[in-house]
């Protein structure tokens, strides 16, 4: 049985703040997934390489399999379902719809948001660093390049 | 005005957008009411005797709510044929692989789940096992089974025309044995099961799945209740590359936890069990033997294919016939001899896949390539001389009513520049080419057709109720496509109900890449049947003969005269007024020989249609590391009529990823006696974007005389082509040809280092 104790846990996902309560040794990915019912972000390898439940903390991509949920608190969390307001997609996920980038969808989620996190670092990557940035996640159906061309579509270059 | 509103634009898929915002639920994602988490106790012996289960310990734990063992069930064997059943799915004797289930857990939490796990006790007799082929067949080798003799599980013969005088009279005659160990499917989302039982009896269930109806029916069988109480419900899938079509262990144990504690359950895989305990592809040992004439066209062809099945039959029969007869389909050979043998191992069991028989592919084409040489014919005409054509029949005589290899092979042949490339590149560049074919359809028995409903409303839109099922490749999309097309509406006009046995109508399932053809065809004769009904409405109103009327923009009008028109709705309101039905039914029952049977008579008309595909491939070797770079991959293929070209084009590129770049580079399954050591994604090398280079795709349009609209099959051939083509391209680079696949960095250098040896011994 756990011998730990559970702790409060006050987490800023998507804008609005949770109070959980939960053992300090639960991932992110389980607290979004399990407590705030969040389940676009997916879990594929549970080990830090497939990028299926990359979520961004404070902007930057991170792996919330391996990232303890405590250990965000205070940050400003965003997962896929932060992402469009109300009907409206987010461009990154209109141009993911519009340029067949999503297959079986279940690095979608991910990739979506490896790829904000990119434009938002960079408004006009080339196409080396379209897919130097996503190749931290693994897409079994696509081979990438409707993804590519998707990302590149929102660029100066692509437009 | 233009033939088709909708087949063959660029259309965004309907499942795109709730794909893209988290909102598409796959089943690990169900939540329900009181749910339980489900956990397999799994062998950690390839092979032993089980003595005893003891259950008590785990019992006692708070928070255990149901275990179950093989006390639970019936101790039947399962099997894909009536002549394969070999698994219970908790086995009653012995466990025969690492990985198999022993017992079933579900308790309040995964930790508790895994306590539990952790206090059954079983007791095992550890026996001898077997791991490899070789092994396996070895006079006085373990038996897996009493009914497979020397674990032979299927031997399958085909034996066509005088191969014996097809050698004698052949210019030149080449024998080559190529071998490719174990590859895994490593779908997205690793395998889930929910269950719930309610209080009549019924039993919903949601699991990724290539069939809905071919998960029922064994469900049905083995937990002893009726079909209709078996409700597999549609869910998000996150791949299948030819898996998931069987019933699963953890379907059953999932289901009988469900029913023990009257709480739903639901078991979601790790990725090692995704990899381990759902299944694998065959690794094969293919001898090849193949005589020609003086212009490079196959005389007789002997093929001698061993395979390893792992420890349970599997779709096994099929599995062993498939590479030969893609093969058969891509090329002409008259005499021809194949003997498939699928051997038994204690290792995990293997299932058809999307490259299924890469190493027998590859084999095929790159003695192509040898033979050529020899006779100083080139890569691409010798494909060109042998490339299958419209109206032949196949050595195992199926007809084939449409075929544009050739059209393939030149058109591939001038995108990629081949006659500016082949033989002038400078050192350690190489180009290959690859040509394959696949199936749309196979004879399936009772569920080798597809049935659909079409229900109207009264504003004159429709739900579309069919069994097909989409694994990810675009299946849903297709159905409202063709439904919009011949109703004359919108895409959003259509509603889906799809893939739930409950309400949808029977299905051969995304397993024989038959969705399109048999799935599509139906859903396209009940939008038929619809539309015919409503025409006699619209007709009689208008006092002109039904045939005078089209569908189009949500009016049936006079097609010589549009500005005659009514609305669809208000043909429906007519109807409904009327007191006459205008629902519609279609069914799809492909021509095929019904006789044919895998093992016992592998002759007749194996599919209503086939596709074809070329793939040529461009690559650079770095002799001092032996990586390769891949430049650029063309690929093309006869997919009919391409329905949606997008569509069709991402099932190129995927399978170039697939089939090339991960199941020639990097893909294989490494091993300790039966245990697997590359399980995830650290050890088991899938392709990533950076990895991936430029990709054409040529689409190739034969419109076949039976697929709707002309389509066919959308991209599968591509996988198994860029294999080929990638072997081709590697061996044209170093110098060598290669015999052992996937061909890696150890290989290369390797073979660069013995051909400077033998250079050095003939010029001294």
């Amino acid at each position: 049985m756990n011998e730990m104790k559970k702790a409060a846990i006050t987490l800023n996902v998507n804008n609005e703040t949770h109070d959980i309560v939960a053992y300090p040794n639960r991932t992110l990915l389980e607290v979004l997934r399990d407590d705030l019912h969040l389940t676009g972000t997916k879990e594929s390898c549970g080990e830090g390489v497939c990028g299926s439940c990359t979520v961004l903390v404070d902007g930057t991509p991170v792996r919330s399999c391996l990232t303890l949920a405590i250990a965000v608190q205070g940050k400003e969390i965003t997962t896929i379902e932060g992402l469009s307001v109300g009907e409206k997609l987010h461009p990154v996920q209109e141009a993911f719809v519009n340029h067949h980038a999503i297959q079986c969808g279940f690095c979608s989620p991910g990739m979506i948001l490896t790829s904000y996190a990119l434009l938002a670092e960079n408004p006009n990557p080339t196409e080396k660093e379209i897919r130097r940035a996503i190749s931290g996640n693994v897409c079994r159906c696509t081979g990438y390049a409707k993804i590519v061309e998707a990302v590149k579509s929102l660029t100066e270059e692509g437009k | 005005m233009e033939k088709f509103s909708y087949i063959g634009k660029d259309m965004k898929r309907i499942d795109a957008t709730c794909k893209a915002t988290g909102e598409a639920l796959f089943t690990a994602d169900l939540a329900l009411p009181r749910m339980l988490v489900g956990k397999a106790l799994r062998s950690p012996h390839a092979h032993a005797r089980i003595l005893a289960i003891d259950t008590t310990q785990a019992e006692k734990l708070p928070g255990v709510k149901a275990i179950v063992t093989a006390k639970d069930t019936d101790g039947d064997k399962w099997g894909v044929f009536k002549y394969t059943q070999d698994q219970q799915f908790l086995p009653t004797e012995k466990v025969r692989y690492v990985g198999e289930e022993v017992a079933g857990v579900a308790a309040v939490d995964e930790d508790t789940a895994l306590e539990a796990l952790s206090l059954i006790a079983v007791t095992y007799e550890v026996l001898p096992a077997v791991y490899t082929i070789e092994d396996a067949l070895a006079p006085g080798a373990p038996q897996l089974h009493d009914v497979y003799p020397n674990n032979i599980n299927v031997h399958v013969v085909i034996d066509v025309g005088d191969v014996k005088k097809g050698f004698t009279e052949s210019f030149l005659v080449r024998e080559d044995t190529f071998t490719a160990p174990e590859d895994a499917y490593f779908q997205g989302e690793p395998y889930a099961v929910a269950a719930q039982f309610d209080h009549s009896g019924n039993l919903e269930i949601w699991m990724p799945n290539a069939g809905p109806h071919l998960k029922a029916k064994p469900l049905s069988n083995v937990l002893k209740i009726p079909l209709n109480k078996v409700r597999v419900r549609k869910i998000t899938i996150g791949g299948a590359f030819g898996g998931r079509s069987e019933i699963s262990p953890a379907d059953v144990i999932c289901a009988l936890l469900a029913k023990k504690a009257q709480r739903p359950v639901k078991i979601v895989y790790t990725r090692e069990e995704n990899t381990v305990c759902t299944r694998q592809a065959h690794a094969m040992i293919t001898q090849i033997k193949t005589g020609v004439d003086k212009e490079g066209r196959v005389v007789a062809r002997d093929i001698t294919c061993h395979m390893d099945g792992g420890a349970y039959s599997s779709t096994g029969p099929i599995a062993t016939s498939v590479p030969f007869l893609c093969m058969e389909q891509a090329y002409r050979m008259e005499n021809v001899r194949y003997n498939g043998y699928r051997i038994l191992t204690n290792k995990p069991i293997r299932g058809m896949f999307r490259t299924h028989g890469r190493g027998f592919a590859c084999g095929v084409d790159i003695q192509l390539d040898m033979l050529g040489e020899a006779l100083g014919i080139n890569p691409l005409t010798m494909r060109l001389r042998n490339a299958r054509q419209t109206g032949d029949l196949t050595p195992t005589k199926s007809y084939v009513a449409s075929c544009g290899l050739t059209e393939t092979i030149e058109k591939t042949g001038k995108m990629s520049r081949w006659a500016e490339k082949f033989g002038k590149l400078p050192p350690y560049h190489g180009i290959g080419i690859g040509c394959n074919s696949v199936q749309t359809g196979f004879p399936m028995g009772i569920r080798g057709g597809s049935q659909a409903f079409i229900k109207l409303n009264e504003d004159g839109g429709v739900t579309v109720i069919t069994g097909i099922v989409d694994n990810g490749q675009g299946n849903d999309h297709m159905i409202v496509q063709i439904a919009a097309e011949e109703l004359g509406l919108t895409p959003d006009d259509v509603q889906l109900i799809s893939a739930d046995t409950e309400v949808t109508p029977s299905d051969p399932g995304s397993y024989s890449m038959c969705e399109t053809f048999i799935g599509g065809n139906a859903v396209r004769l009940a939008a038929l049947d619809v539309k015919k009904k409503l025409f006699r409405i619209v007709a009689e109103e208008f006092g002109v003969g039904e045939g005078e009327l089209s569908a189009k923009n949500r009016k049936i009008f006079i097609t010589k005269d549009p500005q005659q028109s009514m609305s669809i709705a208000k043909a429906v309101r007519m109807a409904l007024t009327r007191n006459e039905s205008i629902s519609g039914e279609g069914s799809y029952w492909p021509k095929v020989d019904w006789k044919r049977e895998w093992v016992k008579n592998p002759y007749g008309q194996l599919s209503e249609t086939f596709s074809f595909g070329t793939v040529i491939c461009e690559v650079k070797v770095d002799p001092e590391t032996g990586q390769v770079e891949v430049l650029e991959v063309t690929a093309s293929q006869d997919v009919g009529h391409a329905l949606n070209p997008k569509v069709v084009e991402g099932q190129f590129e995927g399978g170039v990823a697939m089939g090339g770049q991960g199941g020639m580079l990097t893909e294989y399954l490494q091993w300790h006696e039966g245990r697997v050591l590359t399980p995830t994604q650290l050890g088991y090398l899938v392709p990533l974007a950076i990895d991936m280079p430029k990709i054409n795709d040529i689409i190739v349009e034969t419109n076949d005389p039976k697929g709707p609209y002309g389509a066919k099959e959308a991209g599968m051939s591509v996988a198994m082509s860029a294999a080929q083509a990638y072997c081709g391209a590697i061996s044209n680079a170093v110098g060598v040809y290669f015999h052992e696949y996937p061909i890696t960095p150890d290989k290369i250098l390797k073979a660069i280092e013995e051909k400077k040896r033998e250079t050095e011994k003939s010029n001294p």
